[in-house]
């Protein structure tokens, strides 16, 4: 094992304190504890806590952080506002964390960010809440510097989708979407992207959650007989309106969020039927480290990092964990804040997303050095509102799973979304 | 507008079947039952389980059924789940319901169900994880009936529709004809001079929970049919059902009957009306406006 | 030991919010029989409303008055109020289970109307934008958070007071009695209607408060606050309390929010690493099982309804003691 983490350092690109990493992986005598309000009795949100979890493993197998073993609190959130909050006050006062993961809803997070963790100075990332009000608070200083989420912001999402649409030549296409903030969002930024690529909006239905049936919802969908069909759902709805939507007759071509982005989507509508569906997705880095991700991530959990918000719990939690480690050992929420910054450095030394990587970090860290970590969402890099932006990808549906199709760099894609207005 | 009538038909046929059995209890038992929402549930994935042993015995069996994705196994395990869904809503009526009815008032019934419909459902969540399944992967392509105006049908509802029809139609025969039905309407109308000529209460009430469980599997295994299989479908569906159950009148079966397409009516037809966000609001408008004319629902009597 | 004072502090303004909501829902089913499924949408119409009127001004939204905080709560209650008018007249002929589920329609259209209506709402965004009185003149730190503890116990104490006041009172005698039997209060030539109608009016500007110190405590309310379950949560409350019994009302509000927030707390402590991600499912069966042994060990929940008697309260309520012993 030490050995193994050893050579994957010198891939890096790393050359100094090699011998350090021995004495760093040793029995820690301390531990940190870190908070987790996610909504583990969700369906989608069981594997966003998995995946949290996963990447305490790891980091604790590289030898923790600041010295000291982390154990991560993890709290269900319910998809309640009020039993959120209560877990994450009782995660920041009883047991004392400075960072706090969470929640997945922007509902969630929106009174655990203005009611704990703002007040109390402890830092708070999000993987997966997408709602605008954040930004807003954020620019008028509400949030501290305290706030970080790893979901790129919806905008590159349709853009690129609108980009598929109007590659494929499509000329009309219905939206279905989730909703809830992120769903409505979403969709309204794509309707107005593929009218200003010329692709005409058939139909915008939104999808409420839990509901027993989306037929009628479909149908009203395939009113227009548009010509494609953009999706902006969840696995679990996802499945059940395509289901409906194909066996009425609707297209396969398909453009769909990285929500669906999930072999339980591509495993129940049926592989026959989805050869004709493009994803849209931010990119992860260009560099072989990316794919070592994947596939350790197959390797542990059985099935790839593919589910909404999987890959951005991922990088929330290791960025959460690098910035601790750079504060170093019991530092304040602010402290730790302050240095997400020095992690996601983009002149920094690059580090792949695994323990190896955030091995790596901790040398360079301890050397004074500054990381650009490599997410498993991309290149992040978080602007003043804790906001992220990042390339694109497109992809589709395979044999063995899902697979890039597409690589549309940051620069092609703010071209092209400055080209929409 | 026909498409969205058809829909709603065939939707109401499973909201329909649930409608009974809760009716049946809300007016014997007088409590509004929150769980009886989460049979649907455990008769489905008990579908699933006896589906996959019977396919596992002989694998003959597993195969589709016509144009249907329903295959034979899934057909002999609708009968046994049934049964198994029935003796557990009378083991769950022994465990909870029957103590709780011994000690307190009404809305301690309420409550009751309220939480056992968490504990069954978060059990199923334990026990086969919280994502969707499915009892076939293939999708069946639904069946043009005309195309204009366009009609699409697919051949699961139909099945579903006329299973239902036939489940209804075999409850309405023992209610009138039999002396079970005589006694059952005899004890729903006043129970005291019922059990005076001699009729059981506790049968009656067993008989009960039998029927409504057994026809709560049913629905719940068409829904999965139709649509899929996930341990919060209970939850998802109680409140057209209680929709269903409360606009065609309490202890009404006729009523469930017709509230249950109504309200699978009412939600498909909605759209053509509200964008689709309103969606979950229009059954209850819909009740709303039948209440406001029947204060105890299309069949309803009024009660003490 | 300041965390735990902080948590508890945080813990009772939650608890004590909700049990002025569960104050007002005492009102209208322990007093006056309503059966009102529809608790959550007048607690979040005056949630909404509290920050709509309070709030700083939003791009796009209708909101945005900024009216000062007092002003901006009695807003929220009489929206709420106004609300309940509507609703009451519409529904309140009809019995138990029949008004649940009218009542229970109008929160699902309620909470709808906010997820969907950006222009007035926020939509599934929800709204923010409102500003805390003296947040940050205090830090926002446990000062603040005590501070505001007080200002909802005093609350919480008024309503009490008020609604002990107004069952004693005749018309808290003609509630009992509507309840009781309505035929009989009918010949005695009362009007059972608006009184029921009164009634509701008044248990649901209770709610609105409790709504609208919800919404001020986290300076934000989302379609997501308003959901089903907060009925659910607050009918436990009542019915785990004791209907009919302000005192019991109260309890139960401590008693099942503290039931559901220490589940979590100590399955996250005591549960293993490797089952961690199934405290989710295991904290609600949980809660089930509380909720069915109460009302197994006891049905009439922790507080009996007591037996009222308007004038000369006292001697009369003895002289009943006198007899049973």
């Amino acid at each position: 094992m030490k050995k193994h983490m050893r050579n994957t350092s010198i891939a890096v690109g790393l050359a100094a304190g090699l011998t350090a990493i021995g004495g760093a992986a040793a029995a820690q005598d301390c531990t940190t504890k870190i908070g987790a309000v996610l909504p583990t009795s969700v369906d989608w949100g069981k594997p966003i806590a998995a995946t949290a979890q996963y990447v305490v493993e790891q980091v604790n197998a590289a030898g923790g952080v600041a010295g000291c073993e982390i154990e991560m609190v993890l709290r269900d959130s319910q998809v309640d506002p009020k039993v959120g909050v209560d877990a994450a006050k009782a995660l920041v006062d009883l047991d004392g964390v400075q960072v706090l993961l969470g929640a997945v809803s922007s509902g969630v997070s929106m009174p655990i960010l203005t009611s704990v963790t703002a007040p109390a100075g402890v830092m708070q990332m999000s993987c997966c809440s997408s709602s605008t009000a954040f930004t807003g608070l954020a620019e008028e200083g509400k949030t501290k510097g305290l706030w970080f989420r790893t979901f790129a912001t919806t905008g590159v999402q349709s853009a690129v989708a609108a980009m598929v649409a109007k590659d494929k030549g499509y000329k009309s296409i219905a939206i279905l979407y989730k909703n809830d903030d992120w769903g409505q969002d979403i969709g309204k930024l794509a309707a107005a992207d593929f009218a200003a690529v010329g692709v005409e909006v058939t139909g915008s239905v939104a999808l409420n959650d839990g509901q027993a049936s989306y037929r009628a919802e479909v149908t009203e969908a395939l009113k227009g007989q548009p010509e494609a069909i953009y999706l902006a759902l969840y696995p679990k709805e996802g499945t059940a309106a395509v289901r409906e939507w194909i066996s009425l007759g609707g297209t396969q071509n398909m453009i769909v969020a990285n929500s669906l982005k999930s072999d339980e989507f591509r495993e129940n509508v049926g592989l026959q039927y989805l050869g004709n569906t493009t994803g849209t997705d931010t990119a992860s880095p260009r560099s072989a480290s990316a794919t070592r991700f994947v596939d350790q991530y197959t390797e542990h959990f059985g099935s790839a990092p593919s589910g909404p918000g999987l890959s951005n719990s991922y990088d929330a939690t290791m960025i959460a964990l690098l910035a601790m480690e750079a504060a170093g050992k019991d530092s304040s929420g602010e402290e730790i804040a302050a240095m997400v910054g020095k992690v996601t450095d983009p002149a920094g030394t690059p580090v792949s997303a695994d323990a190896e990587g955030f091995a790596a970090a901790k040398e360079i860290l301890a050397g004074g050095g500054s990381v650009f970590y490599q997410g498993a969402t991309g290149n992040v890099r978080f602007d003043a509102n804790g906001d992220v932006s990042a390339p694109a990808v497109t992809w589709g549906f395979s044999e063995g799973g899902i697979e890039e199709l597409q690589y549309i760099s940051l620069d092609e894609v703010d071209s092209f979304m400055g080209s929409l207005n | 507008m026909i498409q969205h009538l058809a829909d709603g038909i065939l939707v109401g046929s499973i909201l329909s079947l649930g409608a009974i059995g809760l009716t049946m209890v809300m007016h014997m038992l007088r409590f509004a039952n929150f769980s009886h929402a989460e049979l649907l549930s455990v008769g489905a994935y008990c579908a699933l389980v006896f589906d996959g042993v019977f396919a596992g015995v002989h694998s003959g069996l597993a195969q589709a059924i016509g144009s249907l994705s329903l295959t034979w196994t899934l057909a002999l395990s609708i009968i046994v789940s049934m049964a198994v869904t029935g003796f557990s809503a009378v083991a769950i009526d022994r465990l909870v319901f029957r103590r709780v009815r011994a000690l307190g008032g009404e809305l301690s019934m309420v409550f009751a169900s309220f939480g056992v419909a968490m504990i069954l459902r978060n059990i199923l969540g334990l026990i086969f994880g919280l994502q969707a399944q499915l009892y076939s992967r293939d999708i069946v392509f639904a069946v043009m009936i005309s195309s204009d105006p366009l009609l699409l049908i697919k051949p699961d509802q139909v099945f579903s529709l006329v299973a239902a029809l036939v489940f209804m139609m075999i409850l309405h025969l023992v209610l009138s004809r039999t002396t079970f039905g005589y006694a059952l309407r005899a004890v729903a109308e006043n129970p005291t001079l019922a059990q005076v000529s001699g009729i059981s209460l506790q049968r009656m009430i067993i008989l009960i929970w039998l029927i409504g469980g057994g026809l709560a599997a049913a629905a719940g295994i068409f829904y999965g049919l139709t649509n899929q299989i996930n341990p919060v479908l209970g939850r998802d569906l109680v409140l057209p059902i209680f929709a269903a159950t409360i606009v065609g009148g309490i202890g009404s079966i006729y009523g469930a009957v017709l509230g249950g397409f109504l309200v699978g009516i009412a939600s498909n037809v909605a759209l053509l009306i509200l964008p689709s966000g309103y969606s979950p609001a229009v059954p209850f408008l819909i009740i709303l406006a039948v209440l406001l004319v029947r204060p105890t629902g299309l069949f309803g009597e009024e009660r003490p | 030991m300041i965390g735990v004072i902080s948590y508890l502090v945080f813990f009772s303004t939650v608890a004590a919010i909700l049990a002025i909501a569960v104050l007002g829902l005492n009102l209208q089913w322990g007093n006056t029989g309503l059966f009102n499924g529809g608790v959550v949408a007048f607690f979040g119409a005056g949630a909404y409303a509290t920050l709509i009127f309070g709030g700083t001004p939003q791009e796009g939204q209708l909101g945005g008055f900024a009216l000062p905080y007092p002003l901006a709560l009695l807003g929220g209650m009489f929206v709420a109020g106004v609300m309940a008018w509507i609703v009451g007249i519409l529904t309140l002929r009809l019995r138990h289970d029949y008004l649940a589920i009218a009542t229970f329609g109008v929160a699902v259209a309620f909470e709808n109307l906010m997820r969907n209506a950006e222009a007035l709402a926020g939509g599934a965004q929800g709204l923010r934008g409102f500003e805390r009185p003296l947040f940050d003149a205090l830090g926002g730190g446990l000062a603040y958070n005590s501070l505001f503890l007080i200002c909802v116990l005093v609350l919480l104490l008024a309503v009490y007071v008020f609604l002990e006041r107004l069952i004693r009172s005749p018309f808290g005698r003609l509630l009992r009695a509507i309840r009781e039997d309505e035929t009989a209060a009918r010949s005695l030539g009362k009007n059972p209607a608006r009184i029921r109608l009164t009634s509701f009016i008044t248990g649901s500007v209770i709610m609105g408060m409790s709504g609208g110190l919800y919404g001020t405590f986290y300076a934000f309310i989302s379609p997501q606050d308003v959901l089903p379950i907060l009925t659910f949560q607050i009918w436990a409350m009542l019915i785990v309390g004791g209907a009919g019994n302000n005192r019991g009302a109260v309890a139960g509000a401590f008693l099942i929010w503290g039931a559901w927030t220490a589940s979590g707390w100590a399955l996250s402590r005591f549960a293993p690493q490797e089952v961690q991600l199934y405290t989710g499912s295991v904290q609600f069966i949980l809660i089930g099982f509380v909720i069915v042994g109460m009302l197994l060990w006891r049905p009439q929940g922790l507080f009996e309804e007591k037996l009222v008697v308007s004038q000369q309260g006292r001697t009369a309520t003895k002289e009943l003691q006198g007899d049973r012993r």
